[in-house]
């Protein structure tokens, strides 16, 4: 990510940290070592892609197969392969940058619908 | 900061969700009309299928009208998968009194997606739902004049037979222009 491109952070939690860089209009997400950087439509795929994880199936069943989860980042190349706790986590993640992205919305929508640039 | 979500489209996300919804109740009533067009034909009501096949054709231009104005506002279209669509009826009344039914539900829902955009100041979106508003009066009137078809012609002797003649005739309109 070149430093020209203006960052500004949406949330936070102990695993990891949501950007939006108005230069790209993306978001990106640095999740533990990973990071990816998504249009804001894929963005919205990929929290969709989080939400739908069944977290009661993987806690309760004994079968190896749910004790992660792997969903792919949408035109990223990148998959996430997820342990309970980091599915967790990273729903909290998308949900918080969701609410901010939201906020800022609203914001817009009363601070500055007047403006014309 | 740049708002981002408002960039992409002009939809709320719950806008979105229940177009959607709409979009998948009109693809199911296509699919349902297509059914009775075909249980018609299985039963030698040759009139009466012809005006299924043109409801169904109709439902899906509902849906693709829906589907449309979805993708151009910038959101996210989802094409409906179609289930548990009835193959079979109970007799030819019943048809009719089911495609009524499906017409009462098809309103109730397109109200509910007008109050919900009043609600949420979606003005384009109450504007475009218009349309549908004042095409549901159609459908519901003339689902209801077959039905009524029933009553005033009766299905004995050669009634089944006028009434599938008269059901393509029905039309809606000012009753002074026609």
């Amino acid at each position: 990510m070149s430093n020209t491109h203006r960052l500004t952070e949406l949330f936070a939690n102990t695993k990891g940290t949501t950007y939006q860089c108005d230069t790209t209009n993306r978001i990106i997400i640095q999740f533990g070592e990973t990071r990816v950087s998504l249009r804001i439509s894929d963005f919205l795929t990929f929290k969709k892609r989080v939400d739908s994880v069944d977290i009661h199936t993987m806690i309760f069943n004994t079968d190896d197969a749910y004790d992660v989860e792997v969903i792919d980042a949408p035109r990223t190349g990148h998959l996430f392969v997820l342990g309970l706790c980091d599915l967790i986590a990273l729903r909290d993640l998308l949900a918080g940058t969701r609410f901010v992205l939201d906020l800022n919305t609203l914001l817009n929508e009363r601070l500055y619908s007047t403006l014309v640039f | 900061m740049k708002d981002l979500v408002r960039m992409r489209t002009s939809l709320k996300e719950e806008i979105e969700r229940i177009l959607n919804e709409q979009i998948k109740m009109e693809a199911h009533s296509s699919a349902i009309y297509l059914a009775m067009a075909a249980w018609c034909d299985r039963n030698g009501f040759d009139f009466s299928a012809g005006y299924f096949y043109k409801q169904s054709n109709e439902e899906r231009n509902h849906m693709l009208k829906l589907f449309n104005y979805v993708s151009d506002m910038g959101g996210h279209a989802i094409s409906p998968e179609i289930t548990n669509v009835p193959q079979d009826f109970d007799g030819f009344r019943d048809v009719f009194e089911l495609a009524l039914q499906q017409e009462i539900a098809v309103s109730n829902s397109i109200n509910r997606i007008v109050g919900t955009a009043r609600q949420l100041n979606d003005f384009a979106t109450d504007q475009f739902m218009q349309w549908f508003v004042k095409e549901q009066i159609e459908e519901e009137y003339v689902a209801r004049r077959a039905i009524e078809l029933f009553d005033v012609i009766g299905e004995e002797g050669v009634g089944r037979y006028m009434i599938d003649k008269a059901i393509p005739k029905i039309t809606y309109g000012d009753v002074e222009a026609q």
